[in-house]
Order: C-alpha cells, then structure tokens, then sequence
C-alpha cells in the first residue's frame, strides 16, 4: 500500500505535486465520493485497494487508522492554541518549516472529501466571516470542511460597508474595528447566523465581545464563534467552542486534517499573491494579471480537498509565469511593512498595491496571514532587528521592522509604512523606522488610514514617492 | 519667436502661474487669490500672464498643472503635464538652488519638507490630518487681530519678547491666543509668538525625524512672512533662504516638467501624466494651431468658453463612485474618480 501510494503521487519538499500515475488517477475518482473520518478509513482503504487490485493494500488498510498524527510529534489543534494562545505578544507558532509540507501531509489523505452528513436534528448553521484581504476562499474552506457548515459568501466591500461601520462605532476607534462591524452587519443582512472573530494580537482580541454587543444593540439575532474566549486554553476548548455555536457533530480528526488543508491554502493564496505583486506592474497585456488573479482566487474558493488546493496553486503559479511580462533589469522595488490588518487589505488601504503597480513598480509585502500566524517566529525576528530594538514592542511591531530591514538590506528604492489611524504599536515602529531608512539610506512613506483619508491625498503623496525614487533612480 | 511653457500652481489659498522661456527662465508671473473657484482663478492668471508677454513673440507650447485642483485646471487648459505639488515644489527649487539640502514649504492648508542630497528629492514628509500652523491659521488669526496678514512679518519683527503660545494644535494656540490676548499682552509680543508657534509646530510635526541640514530654503506663500523666517532662523540656527520667487516655485517647477516632457522626443513615460480619460477635445484643451502649424496654447481661448463641474454617482454597483465631469460648454472633457471600467464615462 505504502509503495502504491508513493508511487500514486509523490511530492516534494516543497509539497509540490510531481509525479500523477494515470491508473491512480482513475482510482482516485473511485473513492473519491468515500467518507473520509479516520473511523471510516479503513473501508475506504479496502475499496481503494480492490480498485487497484493490489494485495498487500488489505493489510496496510489498518494502519491508516492510526497515520496521521502519530507520524508528526504534534498535534495540528495546539497550533491554534500556540498562535494566539499564550498571551498577547510573544506567541510563537511552528507549524512545520517554511516552504516544507506539513508532516501530516498524506497523498491518501490529501484527496479524502467528506461526505456531507445527515443530520435530521439540526439544520446547517449559516457561518460568515469579516472581509479581510484575499483570504476569503481560506475562511470558506475553513467552515465548509473543518466546521462542516455553510459559508455566507460576502460581495466586495463598498463604501456602504464602511459608513455602516462607521457609524456604529466610536470615531477614535481604528478603522479595522470599523471595517469588520460593517461586514458584520452585511452578513447578518445576508442570513449568518454565526459570526466568527478570531483572538488578535492587539485590541483586535477585545473586538469580538465589543461587536457583539454593539450588533446585538441593534437588534441582530445570532451566535458569535469567538476564538479569543478560549484563548491560552486547550485545544479541548476549541473544539467544545466550535461543536456548541456552529456544528454539534464537528469530526475532530477530519477537522484536524482539513484545518491543515486551510493553512496549506492560505500559504498558497500568499504564495501566488507575492508573484502578482512582484510582476503584475510590468504586464505586457493590461489586466492580464489581474483577470488570472481573479481566476485564482475563484478556483481557491471551489477546492475541497487538500489535493485541490496544491493542484490549483500549481496549475495558476506555472500560469503566471507564462504571461508575458516587460520587466527591465533594474525595476523600482518598493516593500510594504505595517499594520496586520489595513496593510494586506486593499479596500481598507485604498488600494495601495493597485496604485503602485499602475506606476510600473514591483511590490513586495511581508505581512501576511503567512508571515504573521502561521511561520511566525518572534525570536528569530527581534534576533534580526536586534541593533535597533530589544524588546517586543507589540502585535507586528517586530514584524514591520524586521521586514523593513529586510528590505534595505536587500537595496529596496523605497519603503511604505502603513498603519490605521492611533494604532500605538505601529506609531512605536515608526521613529525605529526613521532610524534604519537614515542607515540605509532608503526613504520610508508613512501613511495612516481612518475613515476620513481621502483617495486624493494619497495619490498626491504616492506619486509624490514614486516621483523620488524614480529620479533618484535615475540620476544614480 | 520663441518657444514658451506655462506652469500654473492652484493652490487652496492662492493660485500661481508663471510663463518660461527656452532658457528656462521666468518671463512672467501672477500671484492671485483662488477665493473658492480655482476655474476662475486658473482663467484670470492666464490674463495676467498674457498682459505681461509679447504674445507674437512668445508662443506658448505646453502647460503643466500643480496644486489642489490641478486636474480640474489640467482638463481646462488640456495641460500636458499634471503633476503633485511635492515633486513640482522639489524640482523647481532645486533648478534655482543646486545645492539645497532642505526644502520647507508652507502653503495656505498644507505644508511639507523635502531632504533633497545632489540635487535629487531623497525624502519627504507632508501633514496628514491637521492643519494646524498653515497660512490659513495665520489668516484667520491676523483677521481676528485687526491686522492684515501681510503686515504681520514686519510687526512681528519689532516685538523684543514674543509672547509664549502653544503651538501644538490650532484649537489650543486659538484658545491661548484669546488668553493672551484678554490678559493684555502687547499686539507685536502676539504677532511674534504667533509665527514662532507656526514654526515650532512645523518642526514638531512635518520635520519630526528628518535631518535638517544647511542650505535650507524656505518657500511658499507663509515664507514671505519675515516674523516666521526668522522664527525658523533661531529654531535651526542656520541661515534660511527665501526666493524672491518663492512663492511661485510650484508654478516654476510644473513649467519645468512640462518644457521637459515637451522637448523630448519619446514623450511620456510610465509615471503618473495625463490619464486617459480625457476625451478628445479635452485633450486639445485651450491649445490650437499656430500659423506654423504647431499647437499652441490660446489665452483668449481659456475666457471664451463656460467650464462647469459636475458630480455623478454612478449606479453601475454598491459602491457608488463619485465621478467628477468636467464640462466646457456643455461639452465633457473629462472626467475621474471612477474605482473601475464600469464607471467610465464617455462624450457621446
């Protein structure tokens, strides 16, 4: 069975599919439709086996029951625990190496769907989460096959959005608090009955409960899956917390697998993301990356399985570096540091990375759901910013600096701080900034979004940069 | 004849123009009130620009639009070079001072500094939420004490104990300022105080962490006021130059950047130029065949024609985009604000 298998398909260090036998492939459309629970597994073994018609996969159909979470030494729940869990600031998270497949990473598994099933007592619960960047097609797969619920998909944010948040928060509150309260109350207009808020490093981690009793002010009915009320928990907690708001019947060693299949996913998002913003501002065809970037995502939102998501993120990687870009030798190169949420959420910054590209710049952003919950490691970047900082300074605060380093380090043009209006730990960044932009010798953009930034005032101050660092370029 | 360009710099405030020749020397300036409608404003520079000029002699080949309501003056002239203040402000300064380090610039509601190293912008910073110690305080103030804004440099200049304001916020600096005042304190010792405050906030704020290094220029209209050049004299300690010109730097610069991108042959680069949107006669703008035939920008033409703005809120999806037409008699010729292709609007 183990040889079938390897044989069947094979991946790399880099979890990258590369090798499909065509008779598994048909074997795969056999069981396919098979229940992929660990207690069921077996069968489904049994069935795979007869497919193919190998003898020995009988005898290895057992220990699938027990692959999975023996072969790793951890277990994927305390991840989620590590991430958010111990305490506010420090939290470090290793979920396997960057770049290398999680150990739980089983090609057998990889291709598991579930079979929804029957539950006459209790009705799908409708879960929604808020908009944050592009990692909407990861909070879908995450309810879809970890909470086995229906996902109440939001439309693009407009400004409707945020005036609707707006105007049922505090004014000196930070935009993203803003920003989530009027997806919220879109997705209650749309039927959630669920809303999920994660546990946050900074204030983010008080905003669940806050907005929870803002909406329920207003009137809303619904239940609130709030991850910071378990924080620095165990995992037990989680899964209590997920089985009495969302789904009573939540598969602990199905979920676990799939909560994997949701990093993998979020890890691909950011991977082909990086690509676009790196070569999107020298395309050949105007739109051109845009559109596939749309299709990406689009096929991201209908993966159900593990195997579809590294099939997908292969498919549109080898795609994008088809199209035809004109890139010179020397392009302007600008990095993106600052806050964990308006940075990467370009409705929330005005479509910053848009407007850079559109000025023929390849963009570069480290924060990321990637970069800050799931290969996250606070010692090794304070090590790196060491001659600048000693402590921890907050949420992305070693993060945002580590990254800027990076970047002058590595003979950036420019880079652009970004931050929503009175968030501490950013204004803490910036003199630290200051400091390595005069070291290196590299101007450093500082913008701060609330609800009253306007579109023109950035432009003036975006083309402004790039102005510089284009005849700063120029005239060597 | 000789091949000229036209820069024009609306600001909130005021609105500048200047003409140049070849040379790159300035053969015209105007310097006027905007007064709420920079159309009228940008219309009656051009007069005063046209009064001053040899208009046989002096043919006048491009234009570039700065300042707030550079667009909006950019589609009325069909100006070939639409640029933000920042960048005009830095290359106008440092065509006239090649070996400035530090620009300061205080405008009516905005204000900047710009680190300049070898004649290149390095880097820069501009206020963002407040506008606190703008021209436009200083206005408002001098019109609460009776006194014209521009007398104020002088005034300020014969006080010997400026009195002590707190600069951080123009709410507080108005409210101190009532005080001091209500107390007793002598007009000049507040004039004083007043510029003082401009220039203590500004560093505190605009210049926070950048490097102040000599030779420091010193422009835009605030500059002008000698009670805030010499406040910043004693705040630095070093000498700041202020131009004879150098309230019209923003003009000069765009001017600059048009004669540029004029004379070369390719034509514009990938920066951020003209957009597209511009229809075809907004393109042609107020610019017409001399009898050379080469394109030439007609002053009577700017005052011959009614230009309106107009706001739509496009319908085409929930996020109800406002989109600004620029229309000349009744035509568009242009039109922005639009997030996608689907707001695009077109002459018909």
């Amino acid at each position: 069975m183990a040889k079938h298998n390897e044989g069947y398909v094979s991946f790399d260090e880099n979890g990258t599919l590369i090798k499909c036998t065509k008779t598994a492939e048909e074997a795969a459309e056999e069981t396919r439709g098979g229940t992929a629970e660990a207690g069921s597994a077996a069968e489904d073994a049994d069935a795979d086996a007869e497919a193919v018609g190998a003898a020995d996969a009988r005898d290895d159909a057992a220990a699938i029951r027990v692959r999975g979470f023996r072969r790793s030494g951890f277990s994927p729940l305390d991840t989620v625990v590590s991430t958010f869990g111990d305490g506010v600031r420090g939290a470090r998270v290793v979920v396997g190496e960057a770049g290398r497949a999680f150990s739980l990473f089983d090609p057998k598994q990889a291709r598991q769907r579930k079979k929804a099933r029957r539950d006459k007592r209790h009705a799908r619960t409708r879960v929604a989460f808020f908009r944050f960047s592009h990692y909407d097609a990861a909070f879908k797969y995450f309810v879809e096959q970890v909470l086995d619920a229906d996902f109440v998909a939001l439309p693009p944010a407009t400004k409707r959005t945020f005036d609707l948040g707006s105007r049922y928060s505090s004014d000196s509150v930070c935009a993203p608090f803003k920003h989530i309260l009027g997806d919220y109350i879109e997705a209650l207009e749309l039927g959630a009955d669920v809303l999920v808020q994660f546990a946050g490093p900074c204030r983010l981690g008080y905003y669940g409960e806050l907005q929870q009793s803002i909406l329920r002010d207003l009137g809303y009915e619904f239940d609130m899956l709030n991850f910071s009320t378990v924080t620095g928990k165990p995992a037990v907690d989680y899964i209590k917390i997920c089985r009495a708001k969302v789904n009573p019947n939540v598969s602990v060693p199905h979920g676990a697998r799939q909560l994997l299949a949701t990093f993998k996913m979020i890890e691909a998002l950011d991977e082909v993301n990086d690509f676009y913003l790196a070569n999107a501002g020298f395309e050949c065809e105007p739109g051109s990356f845009v559109r596939t970037r749309d299709r990406f995502f689009d096929a991201m939102r209908s993966c159900t399985c593990e195997r579809d998501i590294v099939e997908t993120r292969n498919a549109f990687l080898d795609e994008f570096r088809n199209l035809p870009v004109d890139k010179p030798a020397h392009p302007l190169r600008v990095g993106i540091v600052g806050e964990f949420f308006t940075a990467p959420d370009e409705h929330s910054n005005l479509q910053l990375e848009r407007k850079l590209l559109d000025m023929g710049v390849e963009v570069h952003r480290t924060v990321s759901l990637t970069n800050r919950a799931l290969h996250y490691n606070e010692k090794n970047l304070r090590a790196s910013v060491s001659d600048y900082v000693t402590y921890d300074m907050g949420p992305t605060s070693s993060l945002t600096l580590a990254a800027a380093l990076k970047y002058a380090q590595e003979d950036f043009d420019g880079v652009v701080h970004v931050k929503s209006s009175g968030c501490t730990p950013e204004i803490d960044c910036m003199t630290v900034l200051a400091r390595i932009a005069s070291d290196y010798r590299m101007p450093v953009l500082y913008l701060s979004y609330d609800s009253q930034t306007s579109d023109t005032g950035l432009d003036t101050r975006l083309e402004a940069f790039y102005d510089m660092l284009a005849m700063k370029k120029e005239r060597g | 004849m000789t091949d000229a360009y036209l820069g024009i710099d609306i600001g909130s405030i005021s609105t500048k123009g200047v003409i140049i020749d070849e040379n790159r020397t300035i053969v015209a300036r105007a310097y006027l009130w905007t007064e709420g409608s920079p159309a009228e404003a940008a219309r009656r520079v051009a007069a005063e620009l046209a009064s001053q000029i040899d208009r046989d002699e002096v043919r006048v080949r491009a234009v570039g639009t700065t300042g707030s309501a550079r667009r909006l003056v950019g589609a009325m002239t069909g100006a070939t070079m639409i640029k933000n203040e920042i960048t005009a402000h830095a290359v106008g300064t440092t065509y006239l001072h090649p070996d400035v380090r530090t620009i300061l610039e205080i405008g009516g509601q905005d204000s900047k500094i710009i680190c300049v190293e070898n004649g290149v912008a390095v880097d820069y910073a501009m206020n963002t939420l407040c506008a606190a110690g703008t021209g436009a305080f200083l206005s408002s103030q001098a019109h609460r004490l009776g006194v014209a804004v521009e007398e104020f440099g002088e005034i300020a200049l014969s006080s010997r104990k400026p009195a002590n304001i707190a600069a951080r916020c123009t709410v507080f600096a108005e409210s101190d300022l009532v005080h001091k005042i209500q107390v007793g304190y002598a007009r000049e010792d507040i004039i004083a105080g007043l510029c003082r405050a401009v220039a203590t906030n500004y560093l505190n704020n605009v210049g926070k962490g950048k490097a102040i290094a000599a030779p420091v220029v010193f422009q835009g209209g605030v500059s002008k006021n000698a009670g805030v050049v010499k406040a910043f004299e004693d705040e630095l300690g070093m000498p700041v130059t202020v131009d004879a010109d150098g309230h019209l730097m923003g003009a000069f610069g765009v001017a600059l950047l048009a004669a540029d991108d004029a004379e070369r042959p390719s034509g514009r680069g990938r920066g951020m130029g003209v957009e597209s949107a511009a229809t075809e006669a907004g393109r042609r703008g107020a610019f017409s065949p001399d009898e050379t035939g080469r394109p030439t920008f007609n002053f009577d033409e700017l005052g011959a024609f009614e230009f309106a703005t107009r706001e739509v809120e496009c319908q085409k999806c929930s996020n109800h985009c406002e989109i600004i037409c620029v229309y000349r008699d009744g035509d568009l010729i242009d039109s922005w604000g639009n997030r996608c292709e689907k707001g695009e609007i077109k002459a018909k």
